[in-house]
C-alpha cells in the first residue's frame, strides 16, 4: 500500500495535530511517548507446516502473519568456480581438514531468498506493495550475511520463501508491523540438521527436534562454544519507521501522525554477533571488546535507509483568514491591507504572503526534500545505544519461540 | 503417493485413524481481530482459515477492472444491483499453506471459483436486502490446507458474518463427504466417509455440501470428482448429517463468546438471555 493513503483530516485538524506533535515533549494523539511503540501481541510457531512462522497483532487491530518455507535447491555453478570445484573438492568429499576452509568459502546469493507481500484489497503488483517487499528484502540481504546462512555445500543451498500476509485492512502504514513479524518468523525458523558431509547430495536428519535454528539462540551458542559466551548472536534485521515533525523525532507513527510528517524514514538495523571478537587473535583486545559489548548490550549496525514519501505532501493546505475572501480579504493586488497584515512594514501583497509564508495555526503541507541534518538526526536516534531498537529487540527476544 | 484404501475394510479405520462418520478436530474462534467489523479463525484438522469481514459499507471506488477487495485470489461479488448489498469475497491462499510451497497467482481460476461459491452461499442466508447500495467485504486467508478447503471457508465466513452482526436467516454450515473406494473400483458396497482430508480428497470421490442451519435445505453442493450415481445418495446423507454437527460446533463457539462478552461487560445482558448458563 502506498504511504500516501488518503487521510480524512481537514486542514484545521492537520494543523492542530502538527502543532501538538511539535511541542516539546510532543503530545501524541494516543498518549504515547515519542519513542514508544504501539503495544502488540505476538506469537510464533503457529503453523506446523512451515519452517518458521509468526503472527503479530498491534493494538490498533492490524495483524500480520509471516510463514517461512525452505526448499533445497541446486546451486548454479559459475564457470570460474567450476574449475576450483573439480580440482580440490570433487574427489575428497567430506574431509574434516577441508571443513574449515569450506566454511570460509560459504557465499550466498540474493536470489536464494524470495519475499512476497500480500495486502488485502491491493493488487500484488501495486507500487506500494512492491516498495514494501523491496524494503524488507533489501534489509535482509544488505550485508550478505543472511544469504550465507542458506549455504549447504558447494552444490546445494536452501531456497527460502518468505510469505508476508497482512490480515487486517491496512489501517496504518504497515512497514513496522510486517518487519517485526518477519523478524520473529525468521527467529523461529529451523532448518533440518544436515547429516551428509562435504559436497555430497544433502541428506538431512528427520528428527525435527534436532533441527537447528537459522538464527541460533544465544543460550545455545554459549553451550556449544566456549569463546562466544557473552555474544548476543546475530539477529534478523528490523526496519523501523521514524518520522520528524519540527524538532521532534517520533517512532512508529500512526496513520494520522504520518499525515503531518515533515520527513519519514524507514531505517533497517541489525544487532551483530561477536563474530569479530571470537576471530580476534589477541586475547586482551578480545576481552576488551567483550567487555565493551557487555556494557553496550549489543552492537547495532545500520543496514539500509529509505525515505518514505509522507502523505502530508498530498494534504490540502489551509487558507489563512488573511487570504480568505469570506473573511474580507481583498483579492486585488493593490487593495487596502487587511487587519492582520498591518503590523508588517513591508508592502507584501497579502494573498501572496499567505501562500508562501507560514501562518500560525494554518496547515501548510511540507514542501521540498528533508534536510540533511534532520535525516542525520533521525538515523542517529535509531542507532543510539540503549534506545528504541534495544527496547524492541529485547521485547521480541521475550517472545517464546514455539 | 497413492492412498492405500485396501486397509479400510480390515479395521474400518481411515488413514488418520478416524471412523467413517467422524469429523476432524474443529477449533474455531470469533472476534479474533479488533480492527475488523467481524472476524473469525477456523481449524478443521490441519486446514486453517482466517476470515475478516468489513461492512456493510458504502461501496468504494472501483480501481481499474479489478473488483474491490480483489486481493491475491481476486474478488468475486454477487448481488449488488440496486436494492441489495453486494457480497465481495476475496480469497488469499498463502504460499506456505500447502506442503510444497506454491505461489497462488491472482485470478487463479480455482480460487475465483471458491470465492464465487462462498459469495453465493452467503447471499442465500444474509439479509442483503436490508442494506441497499452497500457492500460487504469478506476477505478469507488460507493459512494451511489439508482438504475440505471450501467447507472451511464457508464455515469461517459464516462465523465472521455472525461476529459482524449482519442479519442472517441461519448458519451456513458446510462439510465434505466421500466414499471409501475410488470411482474406478466401482464398488457398490463402498461406505460413505465424512470430512475428507487432503490425502483422501486426492484419491477418493468427494463432495462439499452446505446446509442452512438445522434444516435439510442444501445451500451448496459441489462435486468435482467422478462418482457412481448410486453412491451419491449415501454420501449426501452423510454430508448433510456432518453439516448438522458442524452447525452445533459453530453455534457453541458463538454462544461461548457471547457469554464471555457478557461476563466481561463488553455487552449488556439483554432480555431473553436468562436461559444462558453463566458459569
Amino acid at each position: 500500500m502506498a504511504s500516501s493513503q488518503h487521510v480524512l483530516l481537514s486542514p484545521a485538524e492537520l494543523a492542530y495535530l502538527h502543532a501538538s506533535l511539535s511541542l516539546i515533549p510532543p503530545i501524541r494523539p494516543d498518549g504515547r511517548s515519542p519513542t514508544q511503540f504501539r503495544p502488540l501481541v505476538a506469537e510464533t510457531g503457529i503453523l506446523p507446516g512451515t519452517n518458521g512462522s509468526a503472527r503479530i497483532c498491534f493494538a490498533d487491530g492490524t495483524e500480520a502473519i509471516v510463514g517461512v518455507k525452505a526448499e533445497v535447491e541446486r546451486t548454479a555453478l559459475r564457470p570460474g568456480e567450476d574449475t576450483i570445484y573439480l580440482e580440490e573438492g570433487g574427489l575428497e568429499g567430506g574431509d574434516d581438514g577441508e571443513e574449515g576452509s569450506s566454511e570460509d568459502k560459504r557465499k550466498g546469493d540474493a536470489s536464494w531468498v524470495e519475499m512476497t507481500v500480500e495486502i488485502p484489497g491491493l493488487r500484488d503488483d501495486d507500487s506500494g506493495t512492491a516498495f514494501l517487499s523491496a524494503m524488507l528484502s533489501e534489509a535482509l540481504l544488505a550485508d550478505g550475511e543472511f544469504a550465507r546462512r542458506l549455504w549447504i555445500n558447494r552444490r546445494f543451498h536452501w531456497k527460502l520463501y518468505l510469505d508476508i500476509i497482512l490480515i487486517s485492512p491496512p489501517l496504518s502504514y504497515p512497514l513496522p508491523l510486517l518487519s517485526l513479524t518477519t523478524h520473529l518468523a525468521l527467529l523461529s525458523t529451523r532448518l533440518p540438521r544436515l547429516k551428509s558431509e562435504g559436497d555430497e547430495d544433502p541428506f538431512f536428519d528427520d528428527d525435527w527436534a534436532a533441527a537447528p535454528y537459522l538464527f541460533p539462540r544465544s543460550s545455545e551458542t554459549s553451550a556449544h562454544t566456549t569463546t562466544s559466551t557473552t555474544s548476543t548472536s546475530t539477529r534478523p534485521p528490523i526496519t523501523l519507521l521514524v518520522m520528524a515533525v519540527a524538532n521532534n523525532i517520533i517512532f512508529d507513527p500512526s496513520k494520522e501522525e504520518l499525515a503531518v510528517a515533515d520527513a519519514a524514514l524507514a531505517v533497517s538495523v541489525t544487532s551483530t554477533s561477536s563474530h569479530t571478537t571470537t576471530a580476534d587473535a589477541d586475547p586482551i583486545r578480545q576481552a576488551q571488546a567483550q567487555e565493551q559489548e557487555e556494557k553496550e548490550g549489543r552492537n547495532l549496525r545500520l543496514l539500509s535507509i529509505r525515505t518514505i514519501d509522507p502523505p502530508s505532501r498530498l494534504t490540502p493546505p489551509g487558507v489563512a483568514n488573511a487570504a480568505n475572501a469570506a473573511y474580507g480579504a481583498s483579492l486585488g493586488a493593490s487593495g487596502q491591507q487587511p487587519q492582520q497584515q498591518q503590523q508588517k512594514s513591508t508592502a507584501v501583497v497579502p494573498v501572496m504572503a499567505s501562500e508562501t509564508e507560514a501562518v500560525e495555526g494554518v496547515w501548510r503541507p511540507p514542501r521540498g526534500g528533508a534536510k540533511r541534518a534532520v535525516l542525520g538526526a533521525l538515523v542517529q536516534k535509531v542507532l543510539e545505544g540503549g534506545g528504541v531498537v534495544d527496547e524492541v529487540l529485547d521485547a521480541l527476544e521475550g517472545v517464546d519461540l514455539g | 503417493m497413492p492412498l492405500d484404501t485396501s486397509t479400510y475394510n480390515l479395521a474400518l479405520l481411515r488413514v488418520d485413524g478416524r471412523r467413517w462418520n467422524e469429523l476432524r478436530r474443529v477449533h474455531a474462534q470469533i472476534r479474533t481481530q479488533a480492527a475488523a467489523d467481524g472476524s473469525s479463525y477456523l481449524e478443521m484438522g490441519h486446514t486453517k482459515v482466517m476470515c475478516v469481514v468489513t461492512g456493510p459499507t458504502e461501496p468504494g471506488p472501483r480501481r481499474g477492472g479489478a473488483a474491490a477487495g480483489g486481493a491475491g485470489g481476486g474478488g468475486v461479488g454477487s448481488g449488488g444491483a440496486g436494492g441489495k448489498a453486494e457480497i465481495v469475497v476475496g480469497i488469499v491462499i498463502a504460499g506456505f499453506s500447502s506442503v510444497d510451497r506454491k505461489r497462488y497467482g491472482r485470478g487463479d481460476k480455482r480460487t475465483l471459483e471458491l470465492a464465487s461459491t462462498v459469495s453465493n452461499a452467503l447471499a442465500a442466508s444474509l439479509h442483503t436486502n436490508l442494506f441497499p447500495h452497500s457492500q460487504i467485504n469478506i476477505s478469507l486467508h488460507v493459512l494451511s490446507q489439508d482438504g475440505s478447503l471450501l467447507a472451511a471457508l464457508i464455515n469461517a465466513a459464516t462465523l465472521a458474518c455472525v461476529d459482524a452482526g449482519i442479519p442472517m436467516t441461519d448458519y451456513v454450515a458446510a462439510c465434505t463427504a466421500g466414499s471409501t473406494s475410488t470411482y474406478a473400483a466401482n464398488d457398490e458396497g463402498a461406505d460413505p466417509l465424512l470430512d475428507l482430508n487432503h490425502q483422501e480428497e486426492q484419491e477418493l470421490p468427494g463432495l462439499t455440501v452446505a446446509t442452512l442451519g438445522n434444516s435439510d435445505r442444501v445451500a451448496v453442493l459441489v462435486c468435482e470428482s467422478r462418482v457412481q450415481i448410486s453412491r451419491l445418495e449415501g454420501m449426501l446423507a452423510v454430508g448433510v448429517d456432518g453439516c448438522k454437527q458442524m452447525r452445533e460446533i459453530l453455534d457453541r463457539v458463538v454462544r461461548e463468546k457471547g457469554v464471555r462478552m457478557i461476563q466481561e461487560g463488553t455487552v449488556e445482558k439483554g432480555v431473553g438471555l436468562g436461559d444462558i448458563d453463566m458459569d
